[in-house]
């Protein structure tokens, strides 16, 4: 199994949340921990998505990245293990 | 710049709608979307009812498809909604420009589990390419100009917009046509098209693997071009028939599960795949660690989540197939290759002999493609009429050719085909159906008859859910279990009961008769033939088995 931390940055839309959180599910990743806020300035959201897979990180990471909110995906090489 | 005008959120719905050059609508009013059809009173759009929403939906696909435009339907809130939902799932496996409007309870009372209350907004998270819900009526005309953006760009999709009957009525100044800005398109990477270009040349047994992509991207005149000047031996999935040239001599048909064997033999053998607009489905690719075993392959395709996602790709060329196919248009040296295929293709070619005075309904479909005037569009339903029709008919388009591929959904066929036939209103269109598909949305036979639509239908009728009896006979030791429909209507007085003219055949013998009369009726027309419930679709490989391990026979 392995376990991989993302850094989304999206745009502060409804339900942006829920929109990772269920493609996150459907492709196969076991959600570990999520940390989110917004800056209210930018009205970017940052999202600090904690996974677990048998599955290539990539292949979230695409996933997500077709989301229309979503600006930004970053796998953490740091802590992804 | 449209005028500045005072509009209620429901004529600001048909502003815009008609800004986007939507002439007609699918749909069926209800509670929470009254304001809206009150909009419509006044409104140049044309609306279809249908008698159900899944109808509703499903001609939006259909018409979305044909046209090569976005579909547009719309439903109330809570129920109307989520019968919405089979066809929007259709539309995201598929791909398909839609856009669906739905009405929701007002504002105040949203969460309160109000009549004909469903979160609709938060179902359609898994079955739409994206979805809105507007709560502000400020927020009204930007995110419908959005809706249809986002339906169309980079790889197609539905979008659902969720109104709530207080913004239906709110009033607002019309701000003119909203840009909206989308994430940029992406662009050809120059190294991997030298990759590819090597790639090609070296290639001694080279393949191109054709997909729904190409004529979702409008790419078939640049993909028939790319074949022109290759020659490369060809095969296309489902939902790519139509974008090859069917005379074409290097052309081998459908691969896959019920694909051709010259089809599926090539591609086992082949050396290099150039895979276009195509996605290594698993009904595509059999056992996917023994498909193309000795193959690498060139992806092109507009969604970077398809690059690797099944298949490792030895060269990804990521865009607009429209742009990228023409970089790879180079002669290739592979005569023998060519030969070898060729070869193949008259070996194991259809064999029409068919024992007996049963209808043979390869026989039947293959005489309805024949006689069917140029550029008519057959949509199908689910089952063992539609692989019967994926391989036995021909299209020279793929908006041509309907039908459900990814989903794979039953009672797709008959509103797509209404929703086609509004689309293009002098073409043919010919829904193929069968005595289990049809049963799903046979409500729109009172579609068909309030509009005078002049949709053929040619039902192929086993009294059984076919395919699924196939595979219980072949997979599941004959243990028939719940697909007997020997109960089945009298579809002949079906039909009539809709003032739709009908005939029934049995007997190999009636089979031309009543193609000719069918086609050459003017309105719409079901056509019924009776075939032997135990004929079987082949070829057929097994689950979980290579391609080329194909089963030809019980």
């Amino acid at each position: 199994m392995n376990h991989y931390r993302l850094i989304i940055k999206a745009d502060d839309k409804q339900v942006v949340l829920e929109r990772i959180l269920q493609v996150a599910r459907y492709r196969g990743f076991l959600i570990e921990g999520i940390n989110a806020q917004v800056n209210t300035g930018t009205n970017i959201g940052t999202i600090e998505l904690m996974v677990r897979s048998e599955r290539p990180i990539s292949f979230l990471v695409d996933q997500i990245n077709k989301l229309i909110d979503i600006k930004d995906v970053k796998v953490d090489t740091n802590t992804s293990q | 710049m449209a005028s500045e005008k005072i509009h209620t959120g429901g004529s600001l719905l048909f502003n815009v709608l008609q800004q986007h050059g939507v002439e007609h609508v699918f749909g069926y009013p209800g509670g929470a979307i009254m304001p809206i059809y009150d909009a419509l009173y006044d409104s140049d759009v044309k609306h279809f009812l249908c008698r159900h929403e899944q109808g509703a939906a499903f001609s939006a696909v259909g018409y979305a498809r044909a046209a090569g435009k976005v579909g547009v339907c719309f439903a109330t809130s809570g129920p109307g909604a989520t019968n919405l939902i089979t066809g929007l799932a259709d539309a995201l496996a598929d791909s398909i420009p839609i856009v669906a409007i739905t009405g929701q309870v007002p504002t105040s009372v949203m969460g309160s589990d109000a009549f004909q209350e469903i979160d609709i907004f938060g179902l359609s998270l898994a079955c739409t390419k994206h979805s809105f819900q507007v709560t502000d009526i400020n927020d009204l005309e930007k995110v419908l100009h959005q809706a249809f953006a986002i339906a169309l760009e980079g790889r197609q999709g539905p979008v659902l917009v969720d109104i709530p009957k207080d913004i239906q009525i709110a009033h607002i100044v019309s701000q003119g046509n909203v840009v909206s800005t989308l994430k940029n398109k992406v662009n050809l990477p120059p190294a991997n098209v030298g990759s590819a270009i090597a790639m090609l040349c070296h290639a001694k047994q080279p393949v191109l693997y054709v997909g729904g992509g190409v004529g979702m991207a409008n790419a078939v005149d640049e993909l028939r071009n790319f074949i022109d000047i290759t020659n490369i031996p060809s095969v296309s999935t489902l939902k790519g028939l139509g974008a090859i040239a069917p005379e074409d001599e290097n052309y081998l048909g459908m691969l896959g599960m019920h694909g051709t064997k010259a089809a599926n033999l090539a591609v086992q053998k082949s050396d290099l795949l150039v895979v276009v607009g195509a996605r290594f489905d698993d009904r595509v690719t059999g056992k996917l660690d023994d498909f193309a075993p000795n193959a690498k392959v060139i992806h092109f395709d507009i969604d970077q989540a398809e690059i690797n996602k099944r298949r490792a790709a030895d060269s990804a060329i990521l865009g607009d197939l429209k742009t990228n196919l023409p970089a790879l248009a180079i002669p290739l040296d592979i005569k023998g290759w060519q030969q070898e295929c060729q070869k193949m293709k008259a070996d194991f070619a259809w064999d029409y002999n068919h024992p007996g005075n049963t209808i043979f309904a390869p026989a039947v479909l293959k005489e309805v493609s024949d006689k069917m005037p140029i550029n008519t569009c057959v949509t199908t339903d689910v089952g063992q009429h539609q692989m019967w029709a994926a391989q036995h008919m021909s299209f020279n388009d793929p908006s041509n050719f309907l039908t459900s591929g990814g989903m794979g959904t039953m009672g797709f066929g008959l509103p797509a085909a209404i929703g086609a036939q509004v689309s293009r209103p002098t073409d043919c269109v010919i829904a193929v159906s069968g005595d289990g598909s049809i049963m799903m949305n046979i409500q729109e036979l009172a579609t068909i008859k309030r509009f005078q639509l002049p949709v053929k239908i040619v039902l192929i009728d086993n009294a059984k859910l076919g395919m699924v009896r196939q595979w219980q006979d072949l997979f599941f030791q004959g243990r028939l279990s719940e697909t007997d429909l020997s109960d089945n209507p009298d579809f002949v007085m079906l039909a009539n009961a809709f003032d739709i003219k009908a005939k029934k055949i049995v007997a190999k013998e009636e089979v031309s008769a009543a193609i000719e009369e069918m086609l050459e009726h003017d309105g719409p027309y079901l056509l019924q033939v009776k075939i032997d419930a135990a004929d079987n679709v082949w070829p057929l490989v097994p689950p979980n088995t290579a391609n080329d391990k194909m089963m030809e026979s019980t």
